[in-house]
């Protein structure tokens, strides 16, 4: 047992905080925390210099432009990034299609896709679940049907985040209905977005926003050679796409700076004859959200430190689950502090409140998703009792 | 950072889980008892000189191999003096007295409660003149041993520290008043330190008694049967069960990471406030559920689950509960931006 990181993760890491905070653009660091939604030109300009300096795509193979770190050091990069209100590297890029076709995809495919999908040239969207598909993605019933050196593709996708910004799909689609078990006859195909038959609409989430959408897929005529690995493996792409990040999965840094400018906001709030930091209350719930946080962050490091390569520290099954949570609460926490001032969401130049207080309420309600997306909570439950605990239903 | 025991711990692990399950003795509710043989097998192992340099009699190991033996004895559900010993050791320094309680030979227990007071490490209430003592002790741990105490007391200057070689006790309650007693060379922050280790051991020994509580939970669902199946098909329990162990290894991450910080920093009062939250809340969560989950078994006194739940409900109430160390948290919050816990 030893605590603290070694002279070299020490370097790294202030490398990664210079690096955030001198190298990626003001305006775009202000937008992230203040909570204001981003445009597709924010995030593609904080992706490209991340791209230039080899820090967009670190999870993936040297040669295809990936870093050789430790989990530790991931840790570090993605805690830097996030203190610094640095958005992440484009997630459907750099964490999901790039390492599946990386490890899945031919070659031919790899030089096709990698560097563009690593400099972001291509916006990927996900197209996994369906309205019929939530938390039982393998019923799904988008098909596929051979014709010739083409699949022909029929079908709806949902929840598909920034697919208004987006140039292709990786879909999960149907190519054996009549398979043993749900899960065998799903395949993975990579669809343009402007491919005729492809059809996008918009939809309105409960913060005002417009994040996600509908994907329609109407008689959409796909080339053979854009099916990632082999037909009706799908499942399995899939799987380990979803089972990619280990040290990432919590987003630890995000929550400590969030809780971090809670308690700005809460010494700037009054209360009284003082500020909402002096109340009893607030500042015992900030205590203990920052107790939470400590535990949380503890056992990311236990992970990371723990996963020499090979298999992770079990404990990383609740990484999903605390993040999400913790996530939320200090949302709330903020808010909460809002109070009053959260009750207009929108920002005028004539307001004497702040901006963050305008966008609490609506970032509040946005990340309620956060329990939800990438698996429910419900759902890691399950994946501790069965997984871990051996309490098979 | 690395939080993998080294070789050497998980021997003394192992070595200390064998010597537990061969002299512990089966729990019965109430006031815990001492245990000669099991205390006689801990000081064999050294177990109760680890965290004390070689000059002294002690192991020159640390917090972290005092932890080590601290959650077996949780998780065997052995109520001793572990925590209260080492705390006692470190107050006494490196008076004459510490080579007879790191052999085991003498048992001498911290007496810093005061009767219908919240916890403080402040002695409010217990002053000296001199070597002469005025205020009451209550309760004194493991009292019905005829224990040696330490006890703490407010001077003109300050905290000082005493040792009571053969305090006169009326169950568990000392009477300070007229008792010999002999000044040692300690103050507040030596108390401080010494409270720290003992916050530790019992953090760590709650460690382990969630990891029972929640194993034994484990095996009566996947074994008891209602309504013809195992309760374990019932996701109402095991989504339940599941959050148990969100909890306990939270607790882990967090026990583990006190021992190392308190092998550098054996001061560091706020990262001890920050465990002993992380694991109240933690304890709290899995004694309760662990009963609950098991249904009426789990509330006999021939069934393990109860007991470590009593066991659990006995640290968050030692060195400051929940309330007190987030009070003491929420004071310091404005000290610092976003938490910084790798430098």
């Amino acid at each position: 047992m030893e605590r603290g990181l070694t002279p070299q993760e020490q370097q790294f890491r202030e490398e990664m905080r210079d690096f955030f905070t001198t190298k990626i653009p003001q305006d775009i660091r202000d937008k992230v925390a203040a909570g204001v939604e981003l445009s597709k030109d924010d995030f593609v300009r904080a992706h490209r210099i991340m791209h230039v300096a080899g820090l967009a795509v670190p999870a993936w193979p040297v040669e295809w432009g990936g870093q050789d770190w430790s989990d530790l050091q991931r840790y570090l990069f993605l805690d830097e990034m996030q203190l610094a209100n640095v958005p992440a590297p484009l997630a459907f890029n750099a964490n999901m299609i790039g390492p599946v076709i990386a490890a899945f995809g031919s070659q031919e495919m790899k030089e096709r896709f990698l560097p563009p999908t690593a400099s972001l040239e291509i916006w990927w969207c996900q197209g996994f679940s369906e309205p019929e598909s939530g938390s039982d993605l393998a019923s799904l019933r988008t098909t596929a049907v051979r014709d010739g050196d083409e699949y022909v593709v029929n079908g709806q996708k949902t929840w598909t985040t920034l697919g208004q910004h987006a140039d292709w799909i990786f879909a999960l689609v149907r190519t054996d209905p009549d398979a043993a078990r749900p899960q065998q006859g799903i395949s993975m195909l990579l669809i343009p977005m402007d491919a005729p038959g492809v059809t996008l609409r918009p939809i309105q989430l409960i913060d005002g926003g417009h994040e996600v959408n509908e994907v329609f897929f109407d008689d959409v005529r796909v080339p053979v050679d854009q099916l990632v690995g082999e037909e009706n493996r799908g499942w399995d792409y899939a799987k380990f796409l979803l089972g990619n990040e280990r040290v990432g999965v919590a987003p630890t840094g995000w929550i400590k700076r969030k809780l971090a400018a809670a308690k700005e906001y809460a010494a700037s709030t009054a209360c009284g004859e003082t500020t909402l930091i002096e109340d009893p209350l607030t500042a015992a719930r900030i205590a203990e959200l920052e107790c939470d946080l400590i535990a949380l962050e503890l056992t990311v490091l236990r992970v990371a430190a723990n996963s020499h390569g090979g298999k992770p520290d079990p404990a990383s099954s609740i990484l999903k689950l605390r993040g999400s949570e913790l996530q939320q609460d200090v949302l709330e926490l903020i808010a909460d502090i809002a109070g009053t001032s959260s009750l207009s969401w929108d920002v005028d130049a004539a307001s004497e409140i702040p901006e963050w207080a305008h966008h609490a309420t609506p970032v509040y309600l946005n990340f309620r998703k956060a329990s939800i997306y990438g698996g429910s909570n419900e759902v890691q439950r399950q994946v501790i009792s069965t997984g871990i605990l051996g309490l098979k239903g | 950072m690395n939080f993998e025991f080294t070789e050497d711990q998980v021997a003394l692990r192992d070595a200390a889980r064998e010597a537990i399950s061969r002299q512990r003795t089966e729990p019965v509710p109430g006031t815990a008892e001492h245990n000669p043989k099991l205390w006689q097998a801990l000081a064999e192992l050294g177990a109760l000189g680890l965290p004390f340099s070689e000059e002294v009699g002690g192991m020159g190991a640390g917090p972290v191999e005092a932890m080590v033996v601290a959650m077996e004895l949780g998780r065997a559900g052995a109520r001793t003096a572990y925590s209260e010993s080492l705390t006692a050791a470190t107050l006494l320094r490196e008076d004459d007295a510490l080579g007879t309680i790191i052999d085991g030979s003498r048992l001498v227990v911290p007496a810093l409660f005061s009767p219908n007071r919240a916890w403080s490490p402040t002695p409010v209430g217990v002053r000296a003149d001199g070597d002469s003592l005025t205020g009451v002790r209550e309760p004194v741990p493991y009292a019905a041993a005829s224990p040696a105490v330490v006890t703490t007391a407010l001077d003109g200057e300050g905290v000082g520290v005493f040792l009571l070689d053969e305090p006169s006790l009326i169950g568990t309650r000392l009477d300070l008043a007229g008792q010999p007693a002999r000044r040692l060379d300690g103050d507040a922050a030596l108390v401080q330190r010494a409270v720290n280790l003992g916050t530790l051991l019992l953090c760590a020994e709650g460690l382990g008694a969630m990891e029972s509580a929640l194993h034994l939970t484990v095996e009566y669902l996947k074994s008891r049967k209602q309504f013809g199946v195992p309760l374990m098909k019932f996701q109402t329990l095991t989504q339940r069960a599941a959050d148990m162990y969100t909890s306990l290894e939270l607790a882990r991450s967090a026990v583990y990471f006190l021992a190392m910080t308190l092998a550098e920093r054996p001061d560091d009062a706020t990262a001890v406030s920050r465990t002993k939250v992380i694991a109240g809340k933690a304890g709290r969560h899995i004694g309760q559920e662990a009963i609950q989950l098991h249904g009426g078994i789990g509330m006999t006194a021939e069934y393990a689950v109860g007991h470590l739940t009593a066991r659990l409900t006995e640290i968050e109430h030692t060195y400051g509960d929940t309330r007190y160390h987030l009070t003491c948290l929420a004071r310091g919050i404005s000290a610092h931006g976003a938490l910084d816990l790798v430098s």
